[in-house]
């Protein structure tokens, strides 16, 4: 660890946030050198997207539709290193303080930092917008209320330094101001807007190294540097996004050379037809996205616990990622409930006393045994063979659609008469939200890949993903305890024991990992891709090379 | 004649009367709102407290009655409303869109009417040989035929064989018409394949009868050339059923046009209302579906009232039954 | 004038040949109208072989349509796949015969749904006049305004994805057209004496539409059945396309060229080639059926275009 006072080439671990009493240093951003090529300056990039967003509301959002637009025009307290996904580097707060008993979060913001209109950035600003976020006013919706969820009171000391109190000390908080959606906003200008119902919708009032200058439904999407960004100028002078719905259509435009780069991809046909190209640099990587079917807890016979095992062993995991994957882009299995990769993992050894999760590669299971004990586990229960069950779908995500009809012809195979009831996206939450299914598979696409975020999102009864209506105060504590313990070895410890805990319930039952991949020309430098679909898109260290 | 005029224009009043009272409740049956469109647009369960709000900042948990009669007032006087998912108004969107759309209706129609009359014409000139074998042929296929399959079909063969790809950017015809014109012909030849189809089989069967009728074999007796005959007469008695054929077709016209945007992804009015109605987005498609309509309305009655021109007969007839 | 006077036209008014000549038997008479409508035959063939195979899809299909092969993803036509395999891994040959069943049902459905409804409602609205046929008149000519695929589109995500609620949907654009189509028949048909007699003899209302005026709009319906029947299928395939008609795993000729698939067109075209083949056949045959009937029951309606 160093010494305090000490900048230079740093960003803080968290590990080292843990530390009592630490402050965190934190330097500027990594030189460019670290490509090893000189960066040049001017261009526009041509970028594309799968459609138009829905709105350019970064708070209200959660789809990456908004984010790829809206990012670059926003800056964030901190960010996650472009280099090191586990580690943070600052933004709009050029250093911050954690208070030795962990309850108090200090930022120092930038000094001079402007918005795209003028008015300056300052300490109340922050507050209102992270208050916009855990607090939302009447009207205005926010999907990451549960991420500040921890936050008692957001105080502006002075015009340059902000003070979060927190009601437990939270190892995590920092990255969950790092998430790429919770952006600062002008109070001046969004407050009014607010009242009126608009909010930010149509309007982009950032500090971000680009400014929107113009927005049309269903064809472009333009960004302009930002001449007076508080820290290094971006490289482009423009970037230009437009939504194209088919992946093919994208694939055909990149390798046309008609765009630059594409950040999104699903399908794994399309990506092959581009790792072909030459002059462009085609990947896949995994993402903090998962897969889970969720069986209805409110609704006969889901609430028996034996009946929801049976789901799970009628399930082989690796037959659903052969078959989906290629589709959605479900290539990648995980040990437990967190990411592939996560330091939190279980072992394979530990995943045989799930019933069904013995088919996730590498654990060697039998899924011939598991759906005869499926069957066994039916008859105990009273769910008689033919038994009727529908899964409900949305139609126009593949990682939704598909995952269902995989599902459904393996239900089958242990009795149920299984079928999916594809609705629209409108349908499908409606009915969701309101408790309108039996069972349903949904790809949750979590902004951030640390406990705080996927347990708290995807595994507490409070989390915004409890489509399933199960209750157990036991796991929210359990969550909790995890949270606010500031010992790491104790820390993990806790999270190992809530991943066994929370797996045997089978509220919900894993399937897969979801990794989007991304598609750029050579020429275009300064991009790196994380284990993450949202994080580093600001693109201010994105250039040409032309 | 401006009796029958005005009759017609209040039918056609009360009938969009009717079109929007339809499109209003049919968007309000349809489950699921635009506040659940809006927070649920990949995000977590937002709790119902929060939905309410949103309604009612949208004001769509107001009375049914009361939003209707709200709505069909401003649009008495053409304010057709902000769009719940754009926020700009509805006109703003539409008239944006407008022009695509239009672009490929016109094209599709030239070309259907370009192509399919002289087809049509050789067709019945040459009845029985192998080229009116080939047309007929041609055209019986090209109706059967789905608009988006062959859509996709010219899709498949332009990036195929062309290595095309779908245009970045849409040029509306007053930037760029050349550059406008290269876009959307594709969308417009898969448009205008039934069209035209359907064109020239009516022409051909038109003139067939037409060829043998008295004032024809007056005319040839007359001593007026061959061609002459053909052109003048034929195709001038002949005119009126093809006028109101693609009267009748606008509605369908519309049908495809939907789908072919869609298969395109031109940035139309057809990919905007498919696009509006699975936003539940209510002022723009209840705008776009009443100004569609509108439209079809319009065209029928200037088809029935090119029809009073054009035929001296069917003037004797008053209203309409 | 009262009595024939000439010997020759007496000789010829009591003329009775020897021999009558032979009647022709049903099955020639059939036989003659089959070949005198070549095409129209080969359309009722055609239909028939649809029908055939969507009945004994079970006996016909190789494979079983919703079961995935996942390895044999996106394979072309070969021995095992006559005509490939989709996304899935799916026989794209087992989906397009079992994918009939859907497309007939829903056409049929919705076509003979749509002609019902719009009769009843169009025959009542012409003969008993008033204010009922105002009414009608001006909710036929709402929905007739009413741009097709929208109307369906809507009723579609109203209503859900089950089979008879897609056939409900795209039967609501017919039933205006047929409505009209009878209307007007009825008005003429009322104006006829043999009407005018029905009534005059004392046969109710509803004994005077079923038994006089329904045979004679029979012509006209049954030619726009037919037509719309090819509409119905074109419809029923955009509504899958667009993701609001048929669901997944369910297959249908429409559905088939959607989703995933056209993503996978260029690496695999014949997922998106086959469906789109199947619907123009069949809309083919039933429309040059359709033509044979109408040249075959009244040949003044060779003018009126549908």
């Amino acid at each position: 660890m160093r010494a305090k006072g000490e900048t230079g080439i740093l960003s803080m671990d968290r590990r080292e946030l843990l530390k009592a009493g630490a402050s965190g240093l934190i330097a500027a951003t990594l030189p460019a050198a670290a490509w090893g090529q000189t960066p040049k300056s001017g261009g526009t990039l041509l970028l594309s997207s799968g459609g138009d967003p829905p709105t350019l509301d970064m708070h209200q959002s959660a789809t990456y539709l908004t984010e790829f637009v809206g990012s670059p025009c926003f800056s964030t307290l901190l960010r996650i290193d472009p280099t090191d996904i586990n580690k943070l580097v600052p933004d709009l707060a050029e250093k911050y303080e954690v208070s030795p008993d962990g309850m108090m979060v200090t930022f120092h913001l930038h000094a001079g930092a402007e918005f795209h209109n003028g008015m300056p950035v300052t300490a109340e600003d922050v507050a209102f917008s992270l208050d916009r976020i855990r607090k939302p006013p009447k009207g205005i919706v926010s999907p990451r209320k549960g991420l500040l969820g921890n936050v008692k009171e957001v105080e502006a000391k002075d015009a340059v330094t902000v003070v979060v109190h927190l009601t437990a000390p939270q190892a995590d908080f920092p990255f969950q101001v790092a998430n790429p959606y919770n952006v600062i906003v002008p109070k001046k200008v969004v407050e009014p807007l607010d009242a009126s119902g608009q909010g930010m919708k149509r309007t982009v009032v950032g500090s971000g190294p680009f400014k929107l200058s113009q927005a049309v439904d269903g064809q472009i999407y333009e960004l302009v540097r930002n001449e007076k960004y508080f820290a290094q100028k971006a490289y482009l002078d423009k970037i230009q996004m437009f939504p194209i719905k088919g992946e093919v259509e994208r694939a055909a435009a990149l390798q046309g050379g008609r765009i630059h780069a594409c950040f999104f991809f699903a399908n794994e046909s399309v990506l092959e037809g581009l790792k072909k190209q030459p002059n462009i640099t085609s990947l896949r990587r995994p993402t903090p996205t998962f897969i889970n079917l969720i069986p209805n807890v409110k609704m006969k016979p889901f609430d028996d616990i034996r009946v929801r095992q049976a789901l799970s062993l009628a399930i082989d995991r690796q037959s659903f990622i052969k078959t989906v994957g290629p589709l959605a882009g479900a290539f990648y299995h995980s040990y437990g409930l967190l990411t592939p990769g996560s330091s939190y993992n279980l072992e394979a050894a530990d995943m045989k006393q799930f019933a069904g999760y013995d088919t996730v590669p590498g654990v060697g299971g039998d899924i011939e045994a598991n759906r005869k004990r499926a069957i066994e586990l039916l008859e105990q229960a009273g769910v008689p063979k033919g038994f009727k069950l529908v899964l409900l779908a949305r139609g126009d995500i593949p990682a939704f659609r598909d995952s269902s009809i995989n599902l459904a012809a393996q239900l089958k195979a242990v009795g149920f008469d299984a079928t999916v009831d594809v609705r629209d996206a409108g349908g499908f939450y409606a009915m969701e939200t309101g408790g309108q299914f039996q069972c349903l598979a949904h790809s949750v696409a979590v902004s951030g890949s640390l406990p705080d975020q996927i347990l708290g999102e995807g595994y507490t009864s409070f989390g915004g993903r409890n489509y399933g209506s199960w209750k157990d105060d036991s796991i929210d504590q359990a969550f909790r305890a995890q949270s606010t313990e500031s010992d790491p070895a104790k820390r993990k410890q806790l999270i190992r024991d809530f991943q066994i805990q929370f797996m045997k319930t089978y509220y919900q039952i894993n399937l897969a990992w979801v990794g989007y991949g991304a598609a750029y020309q050579k020429s275009v430098m300064g991009w790196t891709a994380l284990n993450d679909l949202y994080a580093n898109m600001q693109m201010d260290r994105v250039w040409l090379n032309v | 004649m401006v009796g029958y005029l005005a009759q017609r224009l209040a039918t056609g009043f009360v009938t969009l009367f009717g079109v929007a009272l339809i499109v209003f409740l049919v968007m309000r049956v349809i489950p699921g709102d635009a506040a659940v469109m809006m927070s649920g647009a990949g995000s977590g369960v937002v709790s119902q407290e929060e939905l309410q709000q949103v309604r009612h900042q949208l004001g769509i948990d107001r009375p049914l009655v009361v939003q209707f009669a709200d709505w069909a007032t401003h649009v008495g006087k053409l304010d057709f409303g902000t769009s719940l998912r754009t926020g700009s108004p509805v006109i703003e969107d539409i008239s944006r869109r407008f022009p695509y759309t239009l672009e490929i209706v016109v094209l599709s129609m030239i070309i259907a009417v370009g192509l399919g009359v002289p087809a049509g014409v050789l067709s019945a000139w040459l009845a029985g040989t192998w080229v009116d074998r080939i047309l007929q042929t041609i055209t019986i296929v090209g109706l059967a035929a789905p608009s988006f399959w062959i859509g996709l079909l010219f899709i498949l063969g332009l990036v195929f064989f062309f290595h095309w790809s779908a245009p970045l950017f849409w040029q509306p015809i007053w930037m760029d018409p050349l550059a406008s014109l290269s876009q959307l012909i594709w969308p417009s030849l898969a448009v205008g394949l039934r069209q035209l189809a359907l064109i020239a089989r009516m022409t051909r069967s038109i003139m067939r009868e037409v060829l043998g009728e008295d004032y024809i074999r007056t005319a040839r007796a007359k001593g007026l050339s061959e061609r002459r005959v053909v052109f003048r007469h034929a195709l001038w008695n002949g005119a009126l059923p093809i006028i109101t054929l693609i009267g009748f077709e606008i509605a369908a016209l519309f049908g495809s046009l939907i789908i072919t945007e869609s298969v395109f992804s031109v940035p139309g009015l057809g990919q905007y209302v498919v696009q509006s109605i699975l936003d539940r987005d209510y002022p723009a498609a209840q705008g776009i579906i009443l100004i569609l309509a509108a439209i079809v309305v319009l065209g029928n009655l200037a088809v029935d009232m090119l029809y009073g021109l054009l035929d001296p007969r069917t003037r004797v007839q008053g209203a309409r039954a | 004038m009262t009595e024939v006077t000439s010997d020759a036209l007496a000789a010829y008014a009591g003329f009775q040949p020897a021999i009558a000549p032979p009647q022709p038997t049903r099955a020639a008479r059939v036989m003659r109208l089959m070949l005198r409508q070549p095409l129209g035959t080969m359309g009722a063939i055609v239909l028939l072989v649809m029908l055939f195979a969507a009945v004994f899809a079970p006996y016909l299909s190789p494979y079983d349509p919703t079961a995935g092969d996942p390895a044999a993803l996106y394979k072309p036509p070969s021995a095992l796949y006559w005509l490939g395999t989709d996304a899935f891994g799916r026989d794209i040959l087992s989906r397009l015969i079992y994918g009939a069943r859907i497309s007939l049902i829903v056409g049929f459905g919705a076509s003979i749904l749509g002609v019902v409804v719009g009769t009843a409602i169009g025959v009542t609205s012409g003969y008993f006049g008033g204010w009922y046929d105002s009414i009608a008149q001006r909710i036929m000519d709402a929905m007739l305004a009413f741009p097709m695929l929208l109307l369906a589109l809507a009723m579609a995500a109203a209503l859900g994805s089950s089979v008879h609620n897609v056939i409900i949907a795209l039967a609501m654009p017919i039933v205006p057209r047929a409505a009209r189509i009878s209307r007007a028949s009825t008005l003429v048909l009322k104006t006829t004496t043999f009407i005018e007699a029905s009534r005059a003899i004392g046969c109710s209302n509803l004994r005077t539409i079923v038994q006089h005026i329904l045979p004679n709009t029979f012509a006209p319906l049954l030619v726009i059945a037919t037509a719309y029947l090819g509409l119905a299928i074109v419809q029923e395939a955009a509504l899958d396309y667009l993701g609001a008609g048929i669901q997944e795993p369910q297959p249908s000729w429409g559905l088939m060229m959607s989703g995933s698939a056209t993503s996978l067109a260029l690496t695999a075209p014949w997922i998106v080639l086959f469906p789109g083949l199947a619907i123009t056949l069949v809309v083919l045959a039933s429309n040059l059926l359709g033509d044979a009937i109408r040249d075959v029951l009244d040949p003044k309606l060779q003018r009126t275009n549908l």
